[in-house]
């Protein structure tokens, strides 16, 4: 390459002066020094980050994270779209038996096959944390970096310490890129954030795990950019947890095609005209570059923007209705026989942001119900709250529900954005004789602006993870996850799974 | 506005179209890039990228022994890994087929077709007809899919087309290999959307032939998930406002239905668009510089002593369309020269023409090459599209002396204006396939697929191919 510039200089310096030179050879010699690059910033922090930089509180809640999703991934494989995936897996690919699969006990897979079939499962019933902006961070890396760590040999498995910064990174990565774009701050029109920025995470996670140096950490960031991307269309079907499964499965792939000196582009997060990078996922783009931290500290995205972690398993949107309503049901109930009937009912309107995406009048199917403002809604109005059960075949089905739910009607008002962080939801039920009622909600329980306690937290957990593993096992994962940061050998994690 | 039923025609077509809707030309045709495409995949084989995929696949997953891998005897993978590793090595050298609009097709179905059969229990293989046919609708759905955009007809600056319709066409051609049904097809479509769309910044890097690889796995996948009932949006195809489907990777998009054959037969796009096949491993853009500046070469030899040098030279300027992505003063790798008019043309100017041994490192770093780059400038004529269909390149050599020679080409051979004799097309598949395979493997496989319409059993196609 030396020789390449010195040739350039010499005969270019006596041709400038004697013609013009064509734009595109001044621009190659404006090409910003590798160092200097987003994306070599990112291959840096990646590679460089010390644990010490995890301050205390992101510690704490990036533990409640990885509790949350191992629960909601142990409940997961009790799904058919889980099975199948599984079923796929273990047919179209030789048996092999290094890492676990969630809630099966005795049933491992090759790597990226386990990070694929624990991330269906971690995503399958919608159960997973969201952020803000919009995805869901933990399906994306954690099943990619157990897998990984069930891959690695005896004597050089990850302490609890090494696998939680792991963690943390694949998260930070993801915020990182998210605030690239103003457009990802608002429900998705294009493609499902968690296949743009959740292959980005996993990659950058497994890239650490793996102790790639820099340029490889940004190779494996470019690698899964080509991985990365499903549009809307198949979030609420059946297909959607396989965009989390697959962002943990190709991630983990890229890192170690990367490890393995697999080169792709060293530009891929910085905007180059006319030749597409990961801004191809955007429409605006503005990226900056990630700072290594200081002896101080980094203020990883998490202190500032915690996570939401859901009650009930549906999208996050359907969390306001389902308090607002469920409020509606309080007050119902203190008049009548104890419960609602459709009967007393004559309309209900609902005040929620415009979203085609989560807008259904009569979902016809577990996945639709789970985007549906308005079946959550009537679902709460009626029991009085929304839970694992409300999405059962029988619930789906409910005389009671179908009648509340014809006489349901939307408004979009201009005060309520289609955005996480500022949307609010009303309820307002017409009753027959004429009295109206309203439930109001702007930051549902579970919102980071109101977290969930550590107890309901642990609840939750037990709820889910106790519908399939041992209550012993349950509470060792507690515990273990309690301690995570201090473990001095992530086993103690990876052998309670299942 | 809701524009419904593109999704499920497009299933419906997949399922339904019968073998005897191959004309004798789109036969013809298409058995003419299974054979280009083996051959590349064969040579492909020998490439380090190839061997970084194979050795990733074989450590990363346990050892199986259903698909063949290309060129390596006695190896063999599991369906989805042979597809990936093949598709690789078919596009590891940017050898293969491109088509109009760009993309390169039979990279993206033919491994996954292939990987398909060998999986296939011996009492249900299929016949070579329907592995022609399956292709075929694979190459197909591709052409369909890029005529929903006019985007698609100019070099692209977003998404690697193969990676955003090779996906699709994979998808599409393992579904009917599988006899997936009509609404099986739609929801393998749907399912390999999500599996779809590389940014083109990868491309021109060493990681482009994985473009290929997976657009074949990922397609064959799909297939593979909606066989066991995997659902996805039956609309993906249909432009929903508000919730994008394959529509979120272009930016002017307009489907159209796929109508099903009558009786008297469908129009494949083969047979309305022919194919246009490399003679030299490089980008197709490449091809119409080095024809252009391999006839300003003739001349000078013409005058000389028999070799061009740079001390001849005072200026080369290219008159090529815009193109940042394959516009490179001064590539630094093989990937680079593949994609550079600047090192392209030289080369032919050099050396009368490009071929294989052009990307060595060694020829990479020739010090006449990196003398004659340094002379060279660009133009962009107004009149000069970046556009497959419609482009042309010139060269324009100003010698010391002050003598100006010039070559221009419209239309390079091999082009689908000019397209390779079967003679030249064989003589390419010996040169490739024959770097690896003894003789009489090569022989058999241009036999094999001269009559692959009428084998009653692909099992000899399979069996010839490491």
């Amino acid at each position: 390459k030396d020789i390449l510039y010195s040739v350039l200089q010499k005969t270019i310096r006596p041709v400038w002066a004697v013609r013009g030179l064509h734009k595109s050879a001044v621009e190659v010699l404006k090409r910003p020094a590798p160092e200097d690059t987003v994306t070599a910033s990112f291959g840096k922090f990646i590679s460089e980050v010390k644990p010490q930089h995890l301050s205390s509180v992101v510690l704490h809640r990036s533990k409640r994270m990885v509790l949350d999703s191992i629960g909601v991934g142990v409940i997961g494989s009790t799904t058919d779209v889980f099975e199948l995936a599984l079923q796929h897996c273990q047919h179209m690919y030789a048996p092999d038996d290094i890492s676990s699969v969630y809630g099966r006990r005795g049933t491992r897979l090759s790597p990226t096959l386990a990070a694929f079939v624990n991330g269906v499962a971690t995503h399958s019933m919608d159960f997973d944390d969201t952020w803000h902006p919009a995805t869901h961070p933990s399906g994306a890396v954690l099943p990619a970096v157990l897998a990984l760590s069930d891959m690695m040999s005896a004597n050089s498995k990850p302490s609890g310490l090494d696998f939680l910064l792991a963690f943390n990174i694949g998260v930070e990565i993801q915020g990182r890129l998210m605030r690239f774009s103003n457009e990802a701050n608002n429900i998705p029109k294009r493609f499902h954030p968690p296949s743009v920025v959740g292959t980005m995470g996993s990659a950058a996670a497994c890239a650490r795990l793996l102790s790639l140096d820099p340029s490889q950490c940004s190779h494996a960031l470019a690698i899964a950019t080509s991985l990365s991307g499903a549009p809307m269309a198949n979030a609420a079907t059946q297909s959607k947890p396989l965009h989390i499964g697959n962002a943990s499965r190709l991630g983990l792939e890229a890192a170690l095609l990367a490890s393995r000196g697999l080169e792709a582009s060293s530009l891929v997060l910085d905007a180059v005209t006319g030749v597409a990078g990961f801004n191809a996922f955007y429409e605006d783009y503005v990226p900056q570059p990630l700072k290594l931290p200081n002896d101080d500290s980094h203020m990883f995205l998490l202190e500032e923007q915690d996570m939401a972690f859901k009650r009930f398993p549906a999208h996050l949107g359907m969390h306001w209705v389902a308090d607002a309503a469920a409020s509606v049901h309080k007050v119902l109930v203190g008049f009548g026989p104890g419960t609602v009937s459709p009967a007393q009912v004559q309309d209900i309107l609902l005040r929620v942001p415009k979203s085609k995406y989560i807008n259904r009048p009569f979902p016809d199917s577990e996945h639709e119900a789970r985007h549906s403002f308005q079946f959550n809604a009537c679902s709460a109005l009626l029991d009085g709250e929304v839970t694992v059960q409300s999405f059962t075949p029988a619930a789906l089905r409910r005389p009671d529900l179908l009648a509340l739910l014809s006489r349901v009607r939307m408004e979009h008002p201009q005060d309520n954005p289609a955005n996480f962080n500022s949307m609010y939801g009303e309820v307002q039920v017409t009753l027959v004789g004429g009295d109206i009622l309203k439930g109001h909600c702007d930051t549902f329980y579970g919102h980071w602006r109101n977290p969930l306690t550590n107890e309901s937290l642990r609840k939750k957990f037990r709820n889910n993870a106790g519908a399939v593993l041992p209550s012993e096992k349950v509470e060792r994962l507690i515990d273990v996850v309690e301690e995570l940061d201090r473990l001095g050998d992530c086993r103690a994690l990876l052998s309670q799974l299942q």
